[in-house]
Protein backbone atom coordinates (compact mmCIF):
# COMPACT_ATOMS: atom_id res chain seq x y z
CA UNK A 1 0.00 0.00 0.00
CA UNK A 2 2.56 2.50 1.12
CA UNK A 3 4.64 1.72 -1.92
CA UNK A 4 1.86 2.71 -4.31
CA UNK A 5 1.38 5.91 -2.40
CA UNK A 6 5.08 6.71 -2.65
CA UNK A 7 4.91 6.24 -6.40
CA UNK A 8 2.02 8.67 -6.46
CA UNK A 9 4.03 11.29 -4.61
CA UNK A 10 6.82 10.87 -7.12
CA UNK A 11 4.31 11.37 -9.90
CA UNK A 12 3.21 14.69 -8.44
CA UNK A 13 6.83 15.74 -8.16
CA UNK A 14 7.42 14.74 -11.74
CA UNK A 15 4.49 16.81 -12.99
CA UNK A 16 4.96 19.86 -10.80
CA UNK A 17 8.70 19.88 -10.33
CA UNK A 18 9.85 22.75 -8.15
CA UNK A 19 6.27 23.79 -7.62
CA UNK A 20 5.79 20.75 -5.43
CA UNK A 21 7.20 20.71 -1.94
CA UNK A 22 7.10 17.35 -0.18
CA UNK A 23 6.91 17.85 3.56
CA UNK A 24 6.29 14.19 4.28
CA UNK A 25 6.56 11.24 1.94
CA UNK A 26 4.36 8.99 3.96
CA UNK A 27 1.64 9.58 4.72
CA UNK A 28 1.97 12.22 2.02
CA UNK A 29 1.97 15.85 2.98
CA UNK A 30 2.51 18.20 0.04
CA UNK A 31 2.45 21.88 -0.75
CA UNK A 32 1.80 22.41 -4.43
CA UNK A 33 2.07 25.80 -6.08
CA UNK A 34 -0.82 25.90 -8.54
CA UNK A 35 -1.19 28.38 -11.36
CA UNK A 36 -3.97 28.70 -13.89
CA UNK A 37 -3.29 27.76 -17.49
CA UNK A 38 -2.31 30.98 -19.13
CA UNK A 39 0.13 29.71 -21.71
CA UNK A 40 2.90 31.16 -19.60
CA UNK A 41 1.80 34.69 -20.33
CA UNK A 42 2.40 35.91 -16.84
CA UNK A 43 0.64 39.21 -17.33
CA UNK A 44 -2.53 37.23 -17.96
CA UNK A 45 -2.26 35.34 -14.71
CA UNK A 46 -4.50 36.92 -12.11
CA UNK A 47 -4.64 34.19 -9.50
CA UNK A 48 -2.42 31.55 -7.97
CA UNK A 49 -2.40 29.41 -4.86
CA UNK A 50 -0.27 27.09 -2.81
CA UNK A 51 -2.42 24.11 -1.93
CA UNK A 52 -1.72 21.93 1.06
CA UNK A 53 -2.59 18.24 0.63
CA UNK A 54 -2.24 16.21 3.78
CA UNK A 55 -3.09 12.52 3.79
CA UNK A 56 -3.47 10.17 6.71
CA UNK A 57 -2.25 6.58 6.82
CA UNK A 58 -5.72 5.38 5.74
CA UNK A 59 -5.23 7.19 2.43
CA UNK A 60 -6.60 6.68 -0.21
CA UNK A 61 -9.68 5.28 1.50
CA UNK A 62 -9.73 8.38 3.60
CA UNK A 63 -9.46 11.51 1.38
CA UNK A 64 -6.60 13.86 2.20
CA UNK A 65 -7.16 17.16 3.96
CA UNK A 66 -7.02 20.13 1.57
CA UNK A 67 -6.05 23.64 2.62
CA UNK A 68 -4.81 26.87 1.08
CA UNK A 69 -1.36 27.76 2.33
CA UNK A 70 -1.03 30.95 0.36
CA UNK A 71 -2.82 32.64 -2.51
CA UNK A 72 -2.87 35.72 -4.68
CA UNK A 73 -5.85 37.35 -6.31
CA UNK A 74 -8.38 35.18 -4.47
CA UNK A 75 -10.79 36.56 -1.91
CA UNK A 76 -12.20 34.35 0.81
CA UNK A 77 -15.13 33.26 -1.25
CA UNK A 78 -12.97 32.15 -4.14
CA UNK A 79 -10.53 30.42 -1.81
CA UNK A 80 -13.40 28.49 -0.35
CA UNK A 81 -14.64 27.59 -3.78
CA UNK A 82 -11.22 26.23 -4.63
CA UNK A 83 -10.90 24.12 -1.49
CA UNK A 84 -14.43 22.80 -1.76
CA UNK A 85 -13.89 21.82 -5.37
CA UNK A 86 -10.74 19.88 -4.60
CA UNK A 87 -12.31 18.28 -1.57
CA UNK A 88 -15.35 17.13 -3.55
CA UNK A 89 -13.10 15.67 -6.17
CA UNK A 90 -11.20 13.80 -3.45
CA UNK A 91 -14.46 12.29 -2.19
CA UNK A 92 -15.40 11.23 -5.72
CA UNK A 93 -12.07 9.51 -6.19
CA UNK A 94 -12.11 7.86 -2.80
CA UNK A 95 -9.86 4.78 -2.61
CA UNK A 96 -8.20 5.58 -5.96
CA UNK A 97 -4.79 7.13 -6.29
CA UNK A 98 -5.77 10.76 -6.54
CA UNK A 99 -2.93 13.13 -5.70
CA UNK A 100 -2.17 14.14 -9.27
CA UNK A 101 -5.87 14.33 -10.07
CA UNK A 102 -6.42 16.69 -7.17
CA UNK A 103 -3.70 19.00 -8.39
CA UNK A 104 -5.26 18.93 -11.83
CA UNK A 105 -8.59 19.80 -10.30
CA UNK A 106 -6.94 22.79 -8.66
CA UNK A 107 -5.50 23.89 -11.99
CA UNK A 108 -8.93 23.62 -13.60
CA UNK A 109 -10.58 25.61 -10.87
CA UNK A 110 -7.93 28.30 -10.93
CA UNK A 111 -8.10 28.52 -14.70
CA UNK A 112 -11.83 29.14 -14.51
CA UNK A 113 -11.24 31.83 -11.89
CA UNK A 114 -8.40 33.47 -13.72
CA UNK A 115 -9.79 36.97 -13.81
CA UNK A 116 -9.69 39.81 -11.31
CA UNK A 117 -12.44 40.11 -8.81
CA UNK A 118 -14.41 43.04 -7.50
CA UNK A 119 -13.91 46.70 -8.29
CA UNK A 120 -11.02 48.69 -9.64
CA UNK A 121 -9.61 50.42 -6.53
CA UNK A 122 -9.10 53.63 -8.49
CA UNK A 123 -12.42 54.30 -10.24
CA UNK A 124 -14.48 51.91 -8.07
CA UNK A 125 -16.21 50.38 -11.07
CA UNK A 126 -16.13 46.60 -11.56
CA UNK A 127 -12.99 45.25 -13.15
CA UNK A 128 -14.87 42.62 -15.05
CA UNK A 129 -17.93 44.32 -16.44
CA UNK A 130 -20.71 42.19 -17.82
CA UNK A 131 -22.12 44.92 -19.94
CA UNK A 132 -20.21 44.68 -23.19
CA UNK A 133 -20.46 48.41 -23.85
CA UNK A 134 -18.66 49.29 -20.69
CA UNK A 135 -15.77 46.92 -20.96
CA UNK A 136 -12.41 48.33 -20.12
CA UNK A 137 -9.16 46.44 -20.26
CA UNK A 138 -7.71 45.58 -16.89
CA UNK A 139 -4.30 44.52 -15.68
CA UNK A 140 -2.47 43.37 -12.61
CA UNK A 141 0.73 44.61 -11.09
CA UNK A 142 3.18 41.81 -11.55
CA UNK A 143 4.53 41.83 -8.02
CA UNK A 144 1.44 42.00 -5.85
CA UNK A 145 -1.38 40.86 -8.19
CA UNK A 146 -3.49 43.91 -7.35
CA UNK A 147 -5.66 44.62 -10.34
CA UNK A 148 -6.74 47.86 -11.97
CA UNK A 149 -8.23 49.08 -15.19
CA UNK A 150 -5.34 49.75 -17.52
CA UNK A 151 -6.33 53.34 -18.06
CA UNK A 152 -6.72 53.91 -14.33
CA UNK A 153 -3.28 52.61 -13.35
CA UNK A 154 -1.67 54.43 -16.27
CA UNK A 155 -3.26 57.63 -15.12
CA UNK A 156 -1.76 57.08 -11.66
CA UNK A 157 1.58 56.24 -13.20
CA UNK A 158 1.56 59.39 -15.32
CA UNK A 159 0.50 61.41 -12.33
CA UNK A 160 3.44 60.15 -10.31
CA UNK A 161 5.86 60.83 -13.14
CA UNK A 162 4.49 64.33 -13.59
CA UNK A 163 4.89 64.99 -9.90
CA UNK A 164 8.44 63.79 -10.10
CA UNK A 165 9.20 66.15 -12.95
CA UNK A 166 7.67 69.00 -11.02
CA UNK A 167 9.68 67.96 -8.05
CA UNK A 168 12.99 68.05 -9.83
CA UNK A 169 12.40 71.37 -11.56
CA UNK A 170 10.77 73.20 -8.72
CA UNK A 171 12.38 72.67 -5.39
CA UNK A 172 10.51 75.12 -3.28
CA UNK A 173 9.47 73.94 0.10
CA UNK A 174 5.95 74.59 1.12
CA UNK A 175 3.99 73.68 -1.97
CA UNK A 176 5.55 70.31 -2.48
CA UNK A 177 3.36 68.41 -0.10
CA UNK A 178 2.39 65.77 -2.62
CA UNK A 179 5.67 65.14 -4.27
CA UNK A 180 7.18 64.94 -0.86
CA UNK A 181 5.21 61.74 -0.59
CA UNK A 182 7.36 60.03 -3.10
CA UNK A 183 10.58 60.88 -1.41
CA UNK A 184 9.36 59.92 1.99
CA UNK A 185 7.85 56.66 1.00
CA UNK A 186 10.46 55.29 -1.24
CA UNK A 187 13.40 57.14 0.10
CA UNK A 188 15.46 55.37 -2.47
CA UNK A 189 15.32 57.01 -5.83
CA UNK A 190 17.45 59.92 -4.77
CA UNK A 191 19.50 61.17 -7.66
CA UNK A 192 18.55 58.40 -10.05
CA UNK A 193 15.69 59.26 -12.30
CA UNK A 194 14.47 55.70 -12.60
CA UNK A 195 10.75 55.59 -13.07
CA UNK A 196 8.94 53.97 -10.19
CA UNK A 197 5.42 54.05 -8.87
CA UNK A 198 3.64 52.62 -5.87
CA UNK A 199 0.70 50.25 -5.88
CA UNK A 200 -2.27 52.33 -4.70
CA UNK A 201 -3.50 49.39 -2.64
CA UNK A 202 -0.41 47.97 -0.92
CA UNK A 203 2.19 50.64 -1.78
CA UNK A 204 4.59 48.10 -3.12
CA UNK A 205 7.01 49.82 -5.46
CA UNK A 206 6.65 48.95 -9.12
CA UNK A 207 8.79 49.86 -12.10
CA UNK A 208 8.11 50.90 -15.65
CA UNK A 209 8.70 47.35 -16.79
CA UNK A 210 5.95 46.10 -14.49
CA UNK A 211 3.33 47.98 -16.45
CA UNK A 212 5.01 47.54 -19.77
CA UNK A 213 2.31 45.13 -20.90
CA UNK A 214 -0.30 47.72 -20.08
CA UNK A 215 1.31 50.61 -21.84
CA UNK A 216 0.98 48.54 -24.99
CA UNK A 217 -2.73 48.15 -24.48
CA UNK A 218 -3.26 51.75 -23.63
CA UNK A 219 -1.42 52.75 -26.75
CA UNK A 220 -4.37 51.45 -28.71
CA UNK A 221 -6.72 53.56 -26.65
CA UNK A 222 -5.02 56.86 -27.10
CA UNK A 223 -8.26 58.77 -26.74
CA UNK A 224 -8.26 57.78 -23.11
CA UNK A 225 -5.22 59.81 -22.48
CA UNK A 226 -6.39 63.03 -24.02
CA UNK A 227 -9.10 63.20 -21.43
CA UNK A 228 -6.75 64.77 -18.99
CA UNK A 229 -4.46 67.17 -20.66
CA UNK A 230 -1.65 67.37 -18.20
CA UNK A 231 -0.50 63.78 -18.28
CA UNK A 232 2.87 63.18 -19.76
CA UNK A 233 3.33 61.09 -22.83
CA UNK A 234 4.80 57.64 -23.12
CA UNK A 235 4.87 57.38 -26.87
CA UNK A 236 8.57 56.80 -26.88
CA UNK A 237 8.16 53.70 -24.80
CA UNK A 238 5.08 52.50 -26.61
CA UNK A 239 6.69 52.62 -30.00
CA UNK A 240 10.08 51.27 -29.15
CA UNK A 241 11.28 48.27 -31.11
CA UNK A 242 11.46 46.01 -28.13
CA UNK A 243 7.92 46.86 -27.24
CA UNK A 244 6.72 46.06 -30.75
CA UNK A 245 8.52 42.75 -30.75
CA UNK A 246 7.17 41.90 -27.35
CA UNK A 247 3.68 42.62 -28.54
CA UNK A 248 4.01 40.47 -31.61
CA UNK A 249 5.19 37.59 -29.50
CA UNK A 250 2.36 38.13 -27.11
CA UNK A 251 -0.23 38.09 -29.84
CA UNK A 252 1.27 35.00 -31.44
CA UNK A 253 1.12 33.18 -28.13
CA UNK A 254 -2.44 34.14 -27.64
CA UNK A 255 -3.39 33.03 -31.10
CA UNK A 256 -1.83 29.68 -30.40
CA UNK A 257 -3.64 29.53 -27.13
CA UNK A 258 -6.90 30.32 -28.82
CA UNK A 259 -6.43 27.63 -31.45
CA UNK A 260 -5.66 25.06 -28.81
CA UNK A 261 -8.37 26.02 -26.39
CA UNK A 262 -5.85 27.33 -23.97
CA UNK A 263 -3.89 24.13 -23.70
CA UNK A 264 -0.57 24.92 -25.24
CA UNK A 265 1.64 24.62 -22.24
CA UNK A 266 3.06 21.13 -22.20
CA UNK A 267 3.24 19.77 -18.71
CA UNK A 268 6.68 18.96 -17.55
CA UNK A 269 7.08 15.19 -17.88
CA UNK A 270 3.40 14.59 -18.08
CA UNK A 271 2.49 11.37 -16.32
CA UNK A 272 -0.81 9.72 -16.91
CA UNK A 273 -2.30 7.89 -14.03
CA UNK A 274 -5.81 6.64 -13.56
CA UNK A 275 -7.97 9.66 -13.01
CA UNK A 276 -5.22 12.06 -13.89
CA UNK A 277 -6.45 13.33 -17.15
CA UNK A 278 -9.29 15.76 -17.30
CA UNK A 279 -9.72 16.58 -20.94
CA UNK A 280 -12.96 18.52 -20.67
CA UNK A 281 -13.41 21.71 -18.72
CA UNK A 282 -15.38 20.66 -15.73
CA UNK A 283 -18.62 22.31 -14.80
CA UNK A 284 -18.84 24.19 -11.59
CA UNK A 285 -21.61 24.29 -9.07
CA UNK A 286 -23.90 27.14 -9.92
CA UNK A 287 -24.02 28.23 -6.34
CA UNK A 288 -20.75 29.93 -6.84
CA UNK A 289 -20.84 33.12 -8.76
CA UNK A 290 -17.86 32.24 -10.89
CA UNK A 291 -19.50 30.99 -14.00
CA UNK A 292 -17.23 29.29 -16.31
CA UNK A 293 -15.08 31.29 -18.60
CA UNK A 294 -13.84 29.09 -21.31
CA UNK A 295 -10.27 29.35 -22.36
CA UNK A 296 -11.45 30.16 -25.83
CA UNK A 297 -13.36 33.21 -24.76
CA UNK A 298 -10.55 34.28 -22.60
CA UNK A 299 -8.04 34.19 -25.39
CA UNK A 300 -10.38 36.10 -27.69
CA UNK A 301 -10.85 38.80 -25.20
CA UNK A 302 -7.25 39.22 -24.45
CA UNK A 303 -6.46 39.65 -28.09
CA UNK A 304 -9.07 42.33 -28.35
CA UNK A 305 -7.66 43.94 -25.30
CA UNK A 306 -11.02 43.66 -23.71
CA UNK A 307 -12.00 42.55 -20.29
CA UNK A 308 -12.62 38.90 -20.01
CA UNK A 309 -16.20 38.31 -19.22
CA UNK A 310 -18.50 35.46 -18.45
CA UNK A 311 -18.22 36.09 -14.82
CA UNK A 312 -20.84 38.21 -13.17
CA UNK A 313 -19.42 40.71 -10.78
CA UNK A 314 -22.28 40.32 -8.45
CA UNK A 315 -20.16 39.97 -5.43
CA UNK A 316 -20.36 42.67 -2.83
CA UNK A 317 -17.98 45.37 -3.80
CA UNK A 318 -16.14 44.71 -0.58
CA UNK A 319 -14.29 47.83 0.26
CA UNK A 320 -12.75 45.77 3.00
CA UNK A 321 -11.15 43.57 0.47
CA UNK A 322 -9.99 46.52 -1.52
CA UNK A 323 -7.89 47.82 1.30
CA UNK A 324 -6.73 44.55 2.62
CA UNK A 325 -3.18 45.22 1.71
CA UNK A 326 -3.00 48.86 2.63
CA UNK A 327 0.15 49.20 4.59
CA UNK A 328 -0.84 52.39 6.30
CA UNK A 329 -4.26 51.13 7.21
CA UNK A 330 -4.22 47.54 7.96
CA UNK A 331 -1.97 45.88 10.43
CA UNK A 332 -2.07 48.94 12.58
CA UNK A 333 -4.11 48.71 15.64
CA UNK A 334 -6.13 51.72 16.57
CA UNK A 335 -3.46 52.84 18.92
CA UNK A 336 -0.81 52.94 16.28
CA UNK A 337 -3.19 54.50 13.88
CA UNK A 338 -2.82 57.85 15.50
CA UNK A 339 0.53 59.27 14.81
CA UNK A 340 1.77 62.55 15.96
CA UNK A 341 2.85 64.93 13.29
CA UNK A 342 4.56 68.14 13.94
CA UNK A 343 5.16 70.80 11.41
CA UNK A 344 8.56 71.46 10.01
CA UNK A 345 9.91 74.51 11.70
CA UNK A 346 11.18 76.44 8.71
CA UNK A 347 7.90 76.30 6.93
CA UNK A 348 6.04 79.12 8.51
CA UNK A 349 5.66 81.31 5.47
CA UNK A 350 3.95 80.65 2.26
CA UNK B 1 -12.51 81.42 7.10
CA UNK B 2 -11.41 78.16 5.67
CA UNK B 3 -13.07 78.33 2.34
CA UNK B 4 -10.93 80.79 0.45
CA UNK B 5 -8.81 78.18 -1.22
CA UNK B 6 -11.84 76.11 -2.10
CA UNK B 7 -13.55 79.02 -3.77
CA UNK B 8 -10.73 79.45 -6.24
CA UNK B 9 -10.45 75.71 -6.86
CA UNK B 10 -10.75 74.37 -10.34
CA UNK B 11 -13.80 72.35 -11.24
CA UNK B 12 -13.65 68.59 -10.92
CA UNK B 13 -12.31 66.66 -13.88
CA UNK B 14 -14.63 64.21 -15.55
CA UNK B 15 -12.78 61.36 -13.92
CA UNK B 16 -13.07 62.94 -10.49
CA UNK B 17 -16.79 63.46 -11.07
CA UNK B 18 -17.37 59.85 -12.02
CA UNK B 19 -15.44 58.59 -9.10
CA UNK B 20 -17.24 60.86 -6.63
CA UNK B 21 -20.63 59.91 -7.98
CA UNK B 22 -19.69 56.30 -7.44
CA UNK B 23 -18.54 57.05 -3.89
CA UNK B 24 -21.76 58.90 -3.21
CA UNK B 25 -23.83 55.93 -4.31
CA UNK B 26 -21.79 53.55 -2.18
CA UNK B 27 -22.04 55.92 0.76
CA UNK B 28 -25.80 55.94 0.47
CA UNK B 29 -25.91 52.16 0.41
CA UNK B 30 -23.55 51.72 3.34
CA UNK B 31 -22.32 54.84 5.11
CA UNK B 32 -19.49 54.32 7.59
CA UNK B 33 -20.86 53.86 11.11
CA UNK B 34 -21.08 57.15 13.02
CA UNK B 35 -21.21 59.41 9.95
CA UNK B 36 -24.02 61.24 8.18
CA UNK B 37 -23.84 63.04 4.90
CA UNK B 38 -26.74 64.64 3.08
CA UNK B 39 -25.86 64.87 -0.57
CA UNK B 40 -26.28 68.33 -2.06
CA UNK B 41 -25.86 69.40 -5.64
CA UNK B 42 -22.31 70.37 -4.82
CA UNK B 43 -20.34 67.22 -5.51
CA UNK B 44 -17.08 69.01 -4.85
CA UNK B 45 -17.73 69.76 -1.19
CA UNK B 46 -19.16 67.29 1.24
CA UNK B 47 -20.10 68.29 4.77
CA UNK B 48 -20.23 65.21 6.93
CA UNK B 49 -21.58 64.85 10.44
CA UNK B 50 -19.40 62.84 12.81
CA UNK B 51 -20.70 61.30 16.00
CA UNK B 52 -18.14 60.48 18.66
CA UNK B 53 -18.04 56.74 19.25
CA UNK B 54 -19.74 55.43 22.40
CA UNK B 55 -17.34 54.73 25.22
CA UNK B 56 -14.78 57.29 24.05
CA UNK B 57 -14.00 60.85 25.18
CA UNK B 58 -16.15 62.15 22.34
CA UNK B 59 -19.25 60.05 22.99
CA UNK B 60 -22.49 61.98 22.44
CA UNK B 61 -20.63 64.80 20.72
CA UNK B 62 -21.25 65.78 17.14
CA UNK B 63 -18.82 67.51 14.82
CA UNK B 64 -18.77 68.44 11.18
CA UNK B 65 -16.14 67.53 8.67
CA UNK B 66 -15.75 69.50 5.49
CA UNK B 67 -14.27 67.61 2.57
CA UNK B 68 -13.22 69.56 -0.53
CA UNK B 69 -12.19 67.65 -3.61
CA UNK B 70 -9.49 68.87 -5.97
CA UNK B 71 -9.69 68.81 -9.75
CA UNK B 72 -7.66 65.62 -9.97
CA UNK B 73 -9.19 63.62 -7.17
CA UNK B 74 -8.39 60.81 -6.38
CA UNK B 75 -4.84 61.31 -7.62
CA UNK B 76 -4.70 64.27 -5.26
CA UNK B 77 -5.96 63.98 -1.70
CA UNK B 78 -9.08 65.89 -0.73
CA UNK B 79 -8.78 68.68 1.80
CA UNK B 80 -10.40 67.56 5.03
CA UNK B 81 -10.98 69.88 7.97
CA UNK B 82 -13.31 70.09 10.94
CA UNK B 83 -15.76 72.99 10.85
CA UNK B 84 -15.93 75.19 13.92
CA UNK B 85 -15.94 74.06 16.68
CA UNK B 86 -13.31 71.38 16.05
CA UNK B 87 -13.02 68.57 18.59
CA UNK B 88 -10.44 69.04 21.31
CA UNK B 89 -7.77 66.56 20.34
CA UNK B 90 -3.96 66.50 20.43
CA UNK B 91 -3.86 66.23 16.61
CA UNK B 92 -6.62 68.64 15.72
CA UNK B 93 -5.91 72.37 15.60
CA UNK B 94 -8.48 74.89 16.68
CA UNK B 95 -8.88 76.05 13.08
CA UNK B 96 -10.04 72.55 12.17
CA UNK B 97 -6.83 71.34 10.52
CA UNK B 98 -6.20 67.67 11.17
CA UNK B 99 -2.78 66.15 11.58
CA UNK B 100 -3.33 62.74 10.00
CA UNK B 101 -0.82 61.22 7.62
CA UNK B 102 -3.26 59.76 5.11
CA UNK B 103 -4.64 63.22 4.35
CA UNK B 104 -1.25 64.41 3.16
CA UNK B 105 1.91 62.46 2.45
CA UNK B 106 0.36 59.04 2.86
CA UNK B 107 -2.63 59.60 0.64
CA UNK B 108 -3.31 56.89 -1.90
CA UNK B 109 -5.88 57.07 -4.70
CA UNK B 110 -7.33 53.77 -3.48
CA UNK B 111 -8.62 55.54 -0.38
CA UNK B 112 -12.14 56.89 -0.30
CA UNK B 113 -14.16 59.40 1.70
CA UNK B 114 -15.43 56.44 3.65
CA UNK B 115 -11.99 55.16 4.52
CA UNK B 116 -10.90 58.67 5.52
CA UNK B 117 -13.89 58.95 7.83
CA UNK B 118 -13.06 55.64 9.45
CA UNK B 119 -9.47 56.76 10.04
CA UNK B 120 -10.57 60.04 11.56
CA UNK B 121 -13.04 58.36 13.88
CA UNK B 122 -10.38 55.92 14.94
CA UNK B 123 -8.03 58.81 15.64
CA UNK B 124 -10.69 60.45 17.80
CA UNK B 125 -11.55 57.23 19.55
CA UNK B 126 -8.01 56.44 20.61
CA UNK B 127 -7.46 59.81 22.26
CA UNK B 128 -6.89 59.71 26.01
CA UNK B 129 -6.89 63.43 26.62
CA UNK B 130 -8.94 66.33 25.33
CA UNK B 131 -6.45 68.99 24.46
CA UNK B 132 -5.08 71.02 21.55
CA UNK B 133 -1.72 70.31 19.93
CA UNK B 134 1.13 72.00 21.77
CA UNK B 135 1.88 74.42 18.96
CA UNK B 136 -1.76 75.23 18.29
CA UNK B 137 -1.59 79.02 18.71
CA UNK B 138 1.47 79.48 16.58
CA UNK B 139 0.16 77.24 13.83
CA UNK B 140 -3.28 78.78 13.72
CA UNK B 141 -1.73 82.25 13.54
CA UNK B 142 0.32 81.18 10.56
CA UNK B 143 -2.79 79.96 8.82
CA UNK B 144 -4.66 83.24 9.15
CA UNK B 145 -4.52 83.99 5.47
CA UNK B 146 -6.85 81.03 5.05
CA UNK B 147 -4.35 78.59 3.71
CA UNK B 148 -5.15 74.96 3.28
CA UNK B 149 -3.72 72.30 5.58
CA UNK B 150 -2.50 70.66 2.40
CA UNK B 151 0.01 73.47 2.06
CA UNK B 152 1.47 72.69 5.42
CA UNK B 153 4.52 70.56 5.47
CA UNK B 154 3.58 68.08 8.11
CA UNK B 155 6.51 66.57 9.82
CA UNK B 156 5.97 63.29 11.43
CA UNK B 157 7.33 61.51 14.46
CA UNK B 158 6.05 58.52 16.33
CA UNK B 159 4.58 59.11 19.69
CA UNK B 160 2.84 57.41 22.49
CA UNK B 161 -0.70 58.71 22.33
ZN1 LIG C 1 -10.66 51.69 -12.91
ZN1 LIG D 1 -0.46 45.99 -4.57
Amino acid sequence: MAEEVLIEVEAVQAVYGDDCLVLDKYPPHLHVHIKPRTADVSSQQFVEAVIGIRAVSEYPDEPPHISIIDSKGLDEQRQKHLVTGIHNRACELSSCAMLVALCEEAVERLSSMNHPDGNCPLCLYPLVEEDADNKLPFMKLMSCFHCFHCECIIRWWNWLQTLKETDSTNISGATLHVSGEMENQKGMHGATQESVGTCPVCRKVFHAKDIDHVLALVGTHSQLRSEESDVSDDKRLLQSDSENIRRLKFEATLKLQQENSGLIEPKKNEVLLPGTFLPQPITHPSTVSDKETTEQQHADQVINAETSSGSPSDRPSSSKHRYSGMRKHQGRNSREQVKQWIRKENDSTN
Amino acid sequence: MTSSSAASRKALSKIACNRLQKELVEWQVSPPAGFKHKPTDNLQRWVIEVNGAPGTLYANETYQLQVDFPEHYPMEAPQVIFLHPAPLHPHIYSNGHICLDILYDSWSPAMTVSSICISILSMLSSSTVKQRPEDNDRYVKNCRNGRSPKETRWWFHDDKV
